[in-house]
């Protein structure tokens, strides 16, 4: 296995290493990615979109069709774990359309594997297999320190994160990145608090809406700037008031959506 | 620093995808095997971020601080859009690898087609 | 801006994906209408999408530029003669949607359909948005769209070795594409542009180098995994049999030419920038394709599992198309391209019939659905129409394609592989023999099989036409090639005849 492993890895170093060795040199100033289109950003982006943090301006304005695939591939993840069944029940009606050998494996009859100390710590091992509905972490209280300490921490992060999503648009941050502490928030707390407490922090009626709410966000100002500018996605290029509110509308979005897709496939996992 | 002609800091992002590859095939946990890939996506990302960086370049943020030369803003916003796809990628992978557990009990392979 | 049409050509992908989106919240009180709200969806979508053809068929190739801007300053959208692909493409999945409502009875509680329908529209739109986009890094995140919605989708019908299937089909899927973003990346290093008309344009002006055939070496391999060709084929007959039907319907019939159309776009930059040079790739995918087509075959013979067999037959098929387009004679590449279509509508022919008697009899092996056209005699008779039109037999949609392939072979002056296409042929007609000898001819052994009833309508509509649609094109086998000819004959510079 490992020499065939080793020899795969050199098949594809080798013409990797002779691919990078004939590009041009990268920190060069004449390099054709300083040259072309990445040079009319740096010049004209601040006057045709308002932002004076060009990497904004490309994600929002110049490329913003990528963004809104990519927003579209965070929901593809959350709807891909909503999809997969749960726990380790056996199907509904049977699982007649199964081939051989894919019924539930019958408890205790598998040769188990060895939960050594370190495996059990590390992924958790055959430890949690023997449970009904594994509750991760009951048997291990949180200690009160770690408690005290993200609780403290939490209003403190998440302000960081609004700084960060409300300043994106003249220092490095944004949606993406607010979203992300976002969802580190929430989950440190379901870790302290248990899964029901940070659970509720997403009234139950709201969720269907927010965790689609970027990809629909994406939409609603792609339509405007149709209809104001007649291009798909487009920017009213001189009145930089709207730029900005569309471009605020799709921070807040990303940031809100992004965290709570987040947090709920952390939730999905857990339980 | 280019010997032979090579770029270095090319090279090392290239060492990095081949470290992630063989993580990714040599290895028989399936968690190591995920890290392996996200190895990978992080060399795919160096590499971008390496080509539009420029020479003595500030970040292409246009507030009093900063002047010329910046460097690309391009590479940057597709470095986010890969991570955010790194990202999802991850999730559903590890979604499975909690589902393979659940059923099977183990997450190495070796283990796994020894179970009937 | 062309005609009223080009208008709705970002629409076509953004309306699938938003409805993706709203499907949670639409379903949200009964689960069991996000089906009805998936096939609404489509069904808008095909309207648009034939609204973007009948542009094409009109006006031409026409582009679009988001935002407004001008094509290589932002992300252009660009309707050619590939992207038709999206319409028949949309009209499958609004046939393949009904019968899923049924269907997944068996396969997901209630309350995981709306996430299951969010998939399938996500699917569609991120095939939409690939065969559209005009842009290199855009097309890198529309695959991903694309993947990562096959991937969960391959694992929502079972535990265990569904995930198992569906994380080793993750981690081939996710190397493939991590290879096609290091291409983008080093196409971009090299010509500072992202837009593939720009960056063909630019790479004739740098000529050849190492680097430009790295990342075209990259390219190609990534997307023979996406198709699933010989060497790198080995997700795809697990994957494929252990995800429910409809969706192994769409994975088979459509989510492995995602690896086509992207192969057709990287040949259309490089050969339009006239750096490489073909002949030695051509004559790899010549035999890449042959290989494929011979042990896909051969493989398929020994499966016992239906949706087993026909997966492996899935590999066989993507190797006439890569032949086809490998032997770039005018014959070869009508063929393949009029196979693209018409594998996908025998492929969901196939796969919803064998579903169908999955369905009714909870048995998946020859072995034990014995008899079974006795009581499921209109399922029955479509797998058989489904059957012959694979093997490529005259009256059939198979027959035409895999004529023009083999005449195509034989044109180029490469007979050998005219005859490997001909010994495919007779390896999968062997099996179907088997096959249809074990549904008619054989008592049946397992009661439910002897007192099965034919399915639901919704499930046996979908069946029903989609086997006279392999019939009605077999007879009428020039309407298609009527469309693909004029295109094909455009496109064949690229392939240096």
């Amino acid at each position: 296995m490992r020499p065939w492993s080793l020899l795969l890895v050199l098949l594809v170093a080798l013409p990797l290493v002779a691919g990078v060795a004939t590009l041009p040199p990268h920190d060069a100033p004449d390099a054709p990615i300083h040259t072309q289109v990445g040079a009319l950003y740096l010049e004209r982006g601040v006057a045709e979109t308002g932002m004076k943090n060009l990497v904004t301006a490309v994600l929002l304005n110049y490329r913003g069709f990528d963004t809104f695939i990519e927003v579209v591939v965070i929901f593809t993840a959350l709807a891909a774990v909503l999809a997969l069944p749960k726990g380790s029940a056996p199907l509904p009606k049977g699982n007649a359309p199964l081939p051989k050998g894919s019924a539930p494996v019958p408890k205790g009859n598998a040769p188990l594997p060895q939960p050594d100390a370190a495996r059990s710590q590390g992924v958790g091992g055959a430890r949690s297999r023997e449970e009904e509905a594994p509750e991760v972490a009951s048997d291990v209280p949180v200690s009160p320190v770690v408690r005290f300490v993200v609780r403290l921490l939490a209003p403190f992060i998440a302000m960081f994160a609004v700084a960060m999503l409300f300043r994106g648009h003249i220092t490095p941050g944004g949606g993406f990145q607010a979203a992300a502490v976002f969802a580190a928030v929430f989950i440190a707390l379901g870790l302290v608090l248990g899964q029901d407490r940070a659970a509720r922090l997403v009234p139950v009626d709201w969720r269907p809406w927010l965790q689609g709410v970027a990809p629909l966000a994406f939409a609603l100002v792609a339509w405007i700037g149709w209809r104001l500018t007649g291009a798909f996605l487009g920017y009213p290029i001189d009145d930089h008031t709207v730029q900005e509110a569309m471009g605020f509308v799709l921070e807040i979005a990303i940031a809100v959506g992004g965290g709570v897709v987040l947090a709920r496939i952390f939730l999905e996992m857990e339980t | 620093m280019q010997p032979f002609g090579l770029d270095l800091d090319y090279v090392a992002v290239v060492a990095l995808f081949c470290v992630g590859l063989y993580m990714l095939v040599a290895k028989s946990n399936l968690l190591k095997k995920l890290l392996g890939l996200n190895v990978m996506e992080t060399s795919v990302f160096a590499f971008i971020v390496t080509a539009g960086m420029v020479e003595g370049g500030d970040p292409p943020i246009m507030v009093a601080g900063t002047s010329a030369p910046y460097a690309s803003p391009i590479p940057h916003a597709m470095v986010l859009t890969g991570i955010v796809v790194a990202v999802s990628v991850t999730a559903v992978a590890l979604a499975l690898i909690v589902q393979i557990h659940a059923h099977f009990g183990t997450i190495e392979i070796d283990e796994l087609k020894e179970l009937p | 801006m062309t005609g009223p049409w080009a208008e709705a050509l970002p629409w076509a992908i953004v309306l699938p994906l938003v409805g993706a989106a709203l499907t949670p919240a639409v379903a949200v009180r009964h689960p069991r209408v996000s089906g009805f709200w998936a096939w609404g969806v489509l069904l808008v979508t095909a309207v648009l999408t034939a609204g973007l053809v009948s542009e094409l068929v009109a006006r031409g190739p026409f582009s679009y530029g988001l935002g407004g801007w001008a094509a290589s300053y932002g992300i252009e959208l660009r309707f050619d003669h590939f992207s038709a692909w999206v319409l028949p493409l949309v009209v499958l999945f609004v046939v393949i949607v009904p019968f899923s409502w049924r269907y997944l009875d068996h396969v997901m509680p209630d309350e995981r359909r709306p996430p299951f329908y969010a998939l399938l529209l996500l699917n569609a739109g991120g095939m939409i948005g690939f065969c559209v986009t005009g842009d290199l890094f855009n097309l890198f995140v529309f695959t991903e769209v694309v993947s990562l919605s096959s991937y969960a989708l391959v694992a929502v019908g079972g535990r265990g070795l569904a995930a198992f299937a569906a994380l080793k089909y993750l981690f081939i899927g996710a190397v493939s594409s991590l290879l096609m973003l290091f291409a983008t990346a080093q196409l971009f290093v090299l010509s500072g542009s992202l837009n593939m008309a720009d960056v063909s344009l630019r790479l004739g002006e740098i000529g050849g180098g190492t680097a430009v055939m790295v990342a075209f070496a990259a390219y190609a391999v990534s997307f023979m995994v996406k198709a699933a060709m010989f060497p790198v084929h080995v997700w795809l007959p697990d994957a494929h049999a252990i995800a429910p039907s409809p969706v192994s319907a769409v994975l088979s019939g459509m989510v492995v030419k995602v690896g086509i159309v992207g192969m057709l776009r990287i040949y259309q930059i490089y050969f339009g920038a006239e750096v490489l040079e073909l002949g030695a790739f051509n004559l790899a995918l010549v035999w890449l394709g042959a290989i494929s087509i011979v042990m896909g075959a051969f493989f398929a013979i020994f499966q016992d599992d239906i949706k087993l067999m026909l997966a492996y037959s899935t590999i066989s098929n993507i190797g006439y198309i890569v032949l086809g387009l490998g032997l770039a004679s005018p014959y070869a590449v009508i063929g393949a391209a009029v196979h693209v279509f018409n594998h996908a509508l025998i492929k969901a022919t196939l796969f919803l019939a064998a579903g169908s008697i999955i369905h009714q009899t909870g048995f998946r092996t020859l072995s034990d659905l014995r008899g079974v056209a006795r009581t499921m005699p209109q399922t029955s008779a479509a797998m058989a129409i489904g059957a012959v039109s694979i093997v490529g037999l005259p009256p059939t949609a198979g027959f035409v394609c895999k004529w023009y392939i083999a005449l195509g072979a034989f044109e180029a002056n490469q007979a050998p592989f005219g005859f490997a296409l001909v010994f495919g042929a007779l390896f999968i007609f062997i099996y179907y023999i088997r096959m249809l000898n074990a549904f008619y001819f054989q008592p049946p052994v397992h009661a439910s099989v002897a007192q099965a009833s034919e399915t639901p309508w919704s499930m046996r509509g979908p069946v029903v036409l989609l086997a006279s649609l392999c019939l009605i094109l077999g007879v009428l086998g020039g309407i298609p090639l009527t469309f693909v000819e004029p295109a094909v004959l455009d496109l064949l510079p690229f392939w240096g005849q």
